[in-house]
C-alpha cells in the first residue's frame, strides 16, 4: 500500500502531492484520507456510516449483486451459477481482507455488503456444485443402467 | 383494463423461455417452474404460485430488498439479505429433493 509512506499529515507542507496519490478516487474529498494504523480522527469513525474521508470498498456492491444473481443463474446448467458464485466469493473475500488490513479507511456498511456477497457466493457455489454432481451422476447412471434410470424418474407404474 | 391484463398474461404464458437444461437433458432443473410461478403470482394466485415453485416469493423479496438496500443503505440490510439468501437456498434444495422423490422431474 503506497499510502503508508505518507503518514503525518501536519508535517507535509505540500498538500498537492497527497491529493493526487490515492489510488481509488474518493468521492468526497473531505479531510484527506486518514493515515492507516493510527488512531482514527475523533469525529470520523462511528457516528455516520458515511464517514468523511472513508470510502466504499471497491467491489462490495458487485460481490453482493453477483452473489444474488448466482442463484437464478444456477438453473442454466448450473455452470453459470458456479461462475457467478465463485466470482462473488472471490471479490467479497478480497474486500473483506482489504477492510481488515485497515478498517479506518473504508465504510462499515460496504464491509457488511462485501461479507454478505461473500457468503451469498459461497452458498450459490455449493448449490451449483451439488447440482452439477447430481447431473453427472444421473448421466452416468443413464448410460450404464437405463432401466434403473427409467424407474427412478418415471416411478414404478 | 382488467381483461387486457388477463390477455397479456395469457399471451405471456404461451411465450415463456424454455428451460435450456430441460430441452437438452429431459428432466427439470432446480429452477424449473419459476416463470410459471411468477405468472400465477401476477394473476394473484398465491397458493398456485407456491405450489409451482415455493422459492418465488422470497426470491423476489430478495431482489427488491437488495435494490432498496443498495439505494438507501439500510442498517441491517446485509444481514437480512444473508439470512434470506440462505433460506432461499434451503427451500430450493428441499423442493428439488421433493420433486425427485415424487417422480415429478419428468412432467
Amino acid at each position: 500500500m503506497s499510502e503508508e509512506q505518507e503518514n503525518p499529515q501536519e508535517n507535509r507542507p505540500i498538500d498537492l502531492n497527497k491529493n493526487e496519490t490515492p489510488p481509488f478516487g474518493p468521492l468526497n474529498s473531505g479531510p484527506s484520507v486518514p493515515p492507516p494504523f493510527q488512531q482514527p480522527p475523533p469525529f470520523g469513525q462511528f457516528p455516520g456510516g458515511m464517514g468523511m474521508g472513508q470510502q466504499n470498498l471497491p467491489n462490495a456492491t458487485a460481490a453482493l449483486v453477483l452473489g444474488i444473481i448466482a442463484i437464478p443463474a444456477c438453473c442454466f446448467y448450473g455452470v453459470f451459477g458456479l461462475i457467478f458464485g465463485v466470482i462473488a466469493w472471490i471479490l467479497g473475500a478480497g474486500d473483506v481482507k482489504k477492510y481488515n488490513l485497515n478498517p479506518s479507511l473504508y465504510t462499515e456498511s460496504s464491509y457488511k455488503n462485501a461479507k454478505a456477497g461473500k457468503i451469498c457466493g459461497m452458498i450459490a457455489t455449493i448449490l451449483s456444485v451439488l447440482f452439477i454432481v447430481f447431473v453427472v451422476l444421473i448421466i452416468a447412471g443413464a448410460i450404464t443402467n437405463p432401466e434403473a434410470y427409467d424407474k427412478f424418474f418415471k416411478g414404478f407404474n | 383494463m382488467d381483461r387486457q391484463l388477463h390477455n397479456f398474461l395469457d399471451w405471456l404464458g404461451h411465450h415463456l423461455f424454455a428451460c435450456p437444461f430441460k430441452t437438452h437433458f429431459g428432466f427439470d432443473c432446480p429452477g424449473c417452474g419459476f416463470q410459471r410461478s411468477v405468472l400465477s403470482l401476477l394473476k394473484g394466485d398465491l397458493l398456485e404460485s407456491f405450489k409451482l415453485y415455493p422459492a418465488t416469493i422470497p426470491l423476489l423479496f430478495i431482489f427488491i430488498y437488495t435494490i432498496v438496500h443498495l439505494r438507501m443503505d439500510l442498517k441491517i440490510g446485509a444481514q437480512v439479505i444473508k439470512i434470506a439468501f440462505a433460506g432461499v437456498a434451503v427451500i430450493i434444495l428441499i423442493n428439488y429433493i421433493y420433486k425427485i422423490y415424487n417422480h415429478q422431474l419428468i412432467s
